[in-house]
């Protein structure tokens, strides 16, 4: 019985050993950012090369065209692998994609860093307050919507939209913007994009396909506007 | 209520429900029926037909996530591929293909929960539908493996909002496959003797040649439940609920049949093993109300369960004839026995909790609820018989003062020798339970709850006979009183007015009151400990101890401090007393406390020994530890062992004295990547059970342990060892659509029993104390080793193909069936079931596997 016993346990695990060798990660063109280390970059290199992103994105990382976004006091790693996926994707119809094609990965890490270390746009005097608030765009937010499969963004994007709240203490969660203050038009253009299963190439887009996935336009716009308000919870 | 087709039940209610459905767009409170659908082809529930997701668990993290435990969670399997249909996204799959099964393939072990057949079967049949823009889906899974092993899985609904959901489950249960009947109508409320047998008049050769002559055949009790389920939201906070299901069992079982002893008496009285029939159902019914807000949760459910059962009684003819121990007497000539089934009843229960949160995340609850447990089912007659019944004196079997020991059957065999013909009885419950957890500092947890619950019996049963005036029960069908003269299980004037015996119901009313307070506090990152104490008063009514406490306190220590190690560790100690034992507290259930009873010379026969302590009563002292570590390995790599012990030691010279366990696992998981899995497990586990008792030697009014009823020599104890191991090991592997598993069980299980006694007084039936050499019986045995591998190859697109095998083996001894094989009528003793079997099975089967 012993023996017969051995033999079984042996012939199991051997068998599986003989597989394991089999079992291997997808590799294409997809991004899975789910392991990434915390980035390295020097800002001060990235200030002095950054006269042709502050055209748009101006100097102090606060555009003043809502389809630029705002940079300031963005996470380092979600702006450095997002202009990854910028190169990635080469989108023809993107003004971006000529910007980064020929930047090195160590120009893309210190303006990365240098955006990040900028202070993001002071929303202390948010004028829309309790209207705001109560807004459409703030419930959802806030609470989702169940009957429509929409998730609260709070969930991963902070209370008041200020990233997520474990961003300092584990790097995965630095790939989740700030998004406070952002522009409507900004916000509006990559919800659709999310939505409508054109932006897939990374880890984080995939989430963004299921979260966005039941929004309708409507209800993108009001998120954006609540956003763009600045207003706190 | 009665009976009605489980089919019927889930159509009236169905129709109902999709009209409201239709009307109202909410949520899915994740409330069902019975969620869980699965058969041994498919055990987890269509999960295994999937290969593991590439992908991993989540987008966010891409290492396997370990539980608070320490454990790896198990990969998820890949979503199914989809195909657009519309505004829908459709998948689905089917398995067919056939098994087959070579070796012992009609064993009932192998076939238990399976019931195996070659030929043609559904693996699976899954359909899901999906509609991304409202959350909309339904879907339908099902499989079929034999006549009675299918099931049927369906639901639709939209996702926080409603859903529906209604299955059909088939559930064979093979009890053996080594019957030997020496009735017909198995299966039936009606057992009668196979040619040429005759009831009150065959012998035992006569009856062991019609067992032998018998086709062996199976038994067994199938289920078949169906089930319907409905939930919604109301409004985000708001949800209700209502699900019903109707459970039917049918088949038969082995079961006893006493018409008096024939151990002391070999060619007298007949202990039969009938065959008694199982044919019933169940309704079960929950609904409820929730709310579900930020600071307030409130739960109001009903829940009932209606049991019928499709028979009230059910017969056996009885072969053998009965003969008086009074020289020159006869024996009335009994053919028939009988037995009540369970009885039909209902219960339901109404319940409230709310909830509130404090602040620092603590909470308030308070739950309360009442119940009712009810039977009023038809009573069956005390006895079946026609003419007489007990002993005719010198010969005669004419009724008259010439026989004191005769009794009429017609004063027995109706409802009308009853005092009322429903058993009108209920037991009602009620429960006040209130629960606080605070947070007074970040580091410390404190808990405290109080919990009072009540079970209360209505009605009462007084055993009287208003067309004799005798008080109690007939005892073993009258057979025991057709061969002793009186020892008929009734009190009744005259020639039994020294009768001792149970006259009325037994109102076990008990009260618990239980407060607990426990308190966590983290020490340091990683580092908890904690402690619980519980104080428990139990108050049974009508037994041993009016009062009996128990408090219990455990001290808990979890360690995480090691990002590699998680160690959990909990000491409990137990200590149960209570007031004065009174050893026998049921005296008003017997004739003895009737005005007419007459006490016979020497006095009324002790119930039992003073020194016995039921367990549950009993004194006792409890200590229990568990030790249990999880070993990260790596991040895809767990080694977990566990130990733990119990001691039970009881403070009673009779009864249980000790009950001890101990035990340890060691268990392996690997998964290095979603497309290869590996695990494996080791187990042992040890239990030991002293008792000891001492066999009554007169009828003597003497309750003491060394007096004449119950003398020091009678004194016998019993030590029952169970001896337990078991192990698995099992791999998933993938390559591309090529998968390859295998799985390998193997346990074994041995009981020993040894016996002492003081003398052979205290045996009952091997009076010379050497028929049974050793002191110990031989041991029982359970041993299974089971291994099984499956591949599953691509042939196209939408096709592939499934082999697998399973090789089992099972090897099982038991000695209360020895010696079945030769003979299973002994004496007047009559056994059907000849017991467990081993087996040694192949199944090869191979399943086409088509994406639809």
């Amino acid at each position: 019985m012993k023996n017969s016993m051995l033999a079984a346990a042996f012939s199991l695990v051997g068998l599986g050993l003989l597989a394991c060798p089999w079992a291997r990660a997808d590799s294409d063109t997809f991004m899975d950012l789910r392991s990434i280390p915390a980035l390295q970059g020097d800002p001060a290199a990235g200030k002095a090369g950054s006269a042709t992103c502050a055209a748009c994105h101006m100097q102090n990382g606060i555009s003043v065209v809502g389809l630029f976004p705002n940079l300031a006091g963005q996470h380092a790693e979600y702006l450095y692998w997002r202009m990854r996926t910028i190169q990635q994707e080469a989108r023809a119809d993107s003004p971006m994609t000529a910007l980064l094609a020929d930047l090195d990965d160590a120009e893309l890490r210190n303006f990365s860093a240098w955006y990040a270390s900028l202070p993001p746009a002071d929303h202390s005097d948010s004028a829309n307050g309790a209207a705001a608030h109560a807004s459409e765009g703030a419930r959802i937010w806030n609470e989702g919507d169940a009957t429509r499969g929409i998730p609260p963004c709070q969930g991963c994007h902070g209370r008041n939209a200020e990233g997520h709240p474990l961003a300092a203490k584990a790097i995965r969660w630095r790939l989740v913007p700030v998004l406070r203050g952002q522009h409507a038009d900004f916000v509006i253009q990559r919800l659709k994009a999310y939505r409508d299963g054109s932006h897939t190439l990374t880890s984080s887009a995939r989430m963004m396909n299921g979260a966005a996935a039941n929004l309708d336009d409507a209800s993108i716009e009001a998120l954006a506007q609540w956003i763009e308000s600045g207003d706190s919870m | 209520m009665h009976r009605q087709s489980g089919h019927r039940v889930l159509l009236a209610p169905l129709g109902g429900l999709l009209l409201l459905a239709g009307n109202i767009a909410h949520a899915d409170s994740g409330i069902g029926v019975d969620m869980w659908r699965g058969n041994v082809l498919d055990p987890r529930g269509g999960a295994d037909s999937r290969p593991l997701d590439p992908r991993g668990t989540s987008w966010l993290s891409p290492r396997q996530r370990r539980s608070p435990s320490g454990n790896l969670y198990l990969c998820p399997a890949a979503s199914p591929e989809q195909t657009k249909l519309g505004e829908w996204l459709f998948s689905g799959s089917l398995d067919i293909g056939f098994v087959g099964v070579s070796g012992d393939e009609d064993n009932a072990l192998w076939n238990r929960y399976a019931d195996w057949e070659d030929g043609f079967i559904l693996g699976l049949l899954q359909l899901e539908f999906l509609r991304p823009r409202d959350g909309s889906y339904a879907s339908l899974r099902a499989s079929r493996i034999s006549d009675d092993d299918a099931y049927f899985d369906a639901m639709f609904g939209r996702a926080g909002s409603y859903k529906v959901h209604a299955f059909l489950r088939e559930l064979p249960n093979a009890l053996s496959d080594s019957v030997r009947s020496i009735w017909n109508g198995v299966g039936s409320n009606h057992l009668t003797l196979v040619d040429p047998l005759q009831a009150g008049a065959s012998t035992s050769g006569q009856v062991g040649a019609a067992s032998r002559a018998a086709i062996e055949r199976q038994i067994s009790v199938n289920r078949s439940k169906q089930g319907l389920g409905f939930s919604i939201y109301l409004d985000p906070r708001w949800s209700a609920h209502a699900d019903v299901s109707n459970e039917q069992r049918k088949g038969a079982r082995p079961f006893g049949g006493a018409m008096f002893f024939n151990f002391p008496f070999p060619d007298n009285g007949g202990i039969l093993e009938t065959l008694r029939p199982v044919d019933d159902a169940t309704v079960n019914l929950n609904t409820g109300l929730r709310y579900a807000g930020s600071k307030w949760r409130l739960d109001f459910a009903y829940s009932g369960s209606f049991y019928r059962d499709r028979y009230t009684r059910f017969d056996y003819e009885m072969p053998y004839a009965l003969s008086p121990v009074i020289p020159g007497a006869v024996s009335a000539p009994l053919q028939r026995g009988q037995f009540a089934t369970e009885p039909d009843n209902d219960y339901h229960n109404i319940k409230a909790a709310i909830t509130r949160k404090l602040g620092n995340a603590g909470e308030f609850s308070l739950t309360a609820s009442l119940g009712r447990m009810s039977q009023d089912d038809s009573l069956i007659a005390p006895i079946d018989c026609q003419g007489v019944f007990g002993i005719g004196l010198g010969g005669s079997l004419q009724l008259g003062p010439q026989n004191p020991f005769l009794f009429d059957c017609s004063q027995w065999n109706s409802n009308a020798a009853l005092p009322r013909t429903r058993a009108d009885m209920r037991i009602d419950t009620s429960l006040v339970d209130g629960r606080i957890v605070l947070h007074p500092l970040e580091s410390l947890s404190v808990r405290a709850g109080l919990r009072f619950n009540r079970e209360d019996y209505r009605g009462s049963w007084l055993a009287f006979n208003p067309l004799n005036g005798a008080y109690g029960y007939v005892s073993e069908n009258g057979a025991q009183g057709s061969v002793v003269p009186g020892e008929v299980g009734f009190w009744y004037p005259g020639a039994g007015a020294s009768n001792l015996t149970r006259i009325r119901n037994l109102p076990l009313d008990l009260q618990t009151t239980e407060a607990t307070l426990g308190a966590d506090w983290r020490i340091s990152e990683g580092n908890s400990i904690g402690a619980d104490l519980v104080v428990n008063r139990f108050e049974p009514g009508n037994r041993e101890r009016e009062q009996v406490d128990f408090r219990r306190i455990s001290l808990n220590w979890t360690n995480r401090a090691l990002d590699w190690l998680t160690l959990r560790a909990k000491l409990s100690h137990l200590r149960q007393s209570g007031d004065r034992y009174n050893y026998d507290p049921y005296e008003f259930t017997f004739s003895s406390s009737l005005p007419g009873f007459v006490e016979p010379e020497g006095g009324v026969p002790a119930h039992t020994v003073d020194a016995l302590r039921k367990f549950d009563l009993a004194s006792r002292d409890e200590d229990k530890f568990s030790l249990i570590a999880t070993i990260a390995l790596g991040d895809d790599m767990t080694l977990g062992a566990s130990l733990n012990g119990m001691r039970n030691d009881y403070d009673a010279s009779l009864g249980r004295q000790s009950y001890d366990t101990h035990g340890g696992t060691v268990q392996w998981d690997w998964q290095p990547n979603p497309r290869f899995m590996a695990s494996a497990y080791f187990g042992r586990d040890f239990s030991t059970l002293e008792l000891a008792n001492v066999n009554d030697q007169a009828l003597d009014p003497d309750p003491s342990l060394g007096g004449p009823t119950y003398p020091l020599d009678a004194v016998w104890s019993d030590r029952d060892r169970q001896r337990n191991a078991y192990a698995g090991a099992s791999f998933k592997a993938s390559l591309k659509r090529v998968a390859w598993d295998g799985n390998w069980t193997w346990v074994n299980a041995r009981g020993s029993n040894n016996y002492a006694f003081a003398s052979p007084s205290a045996l009952a039936y091997f009076s010379d104390g050497s028929s049974v050499p050793g002191n110990a019986f031989p041991d029982t045995r359970y041993r299974v080793n089971a291994i099984s591998m499956g591949l599953r190859v691509p042939l196209g697109e939408r096709l592939s193909l499934r082999v697998f095998d399973t090789w089992a083996r099972g090897r099982f001894e038991d000695w209360h069936y020895a010696g079945m094989d030769e003979t299973r009528v002994i004496e007047h003793r009559v056994y059907t079931d000849g017991g467990p079997r081993g087996y040694r099975n192949n199944l090869l089967g191979m399943l086409l596997q088509v994406r639809l």
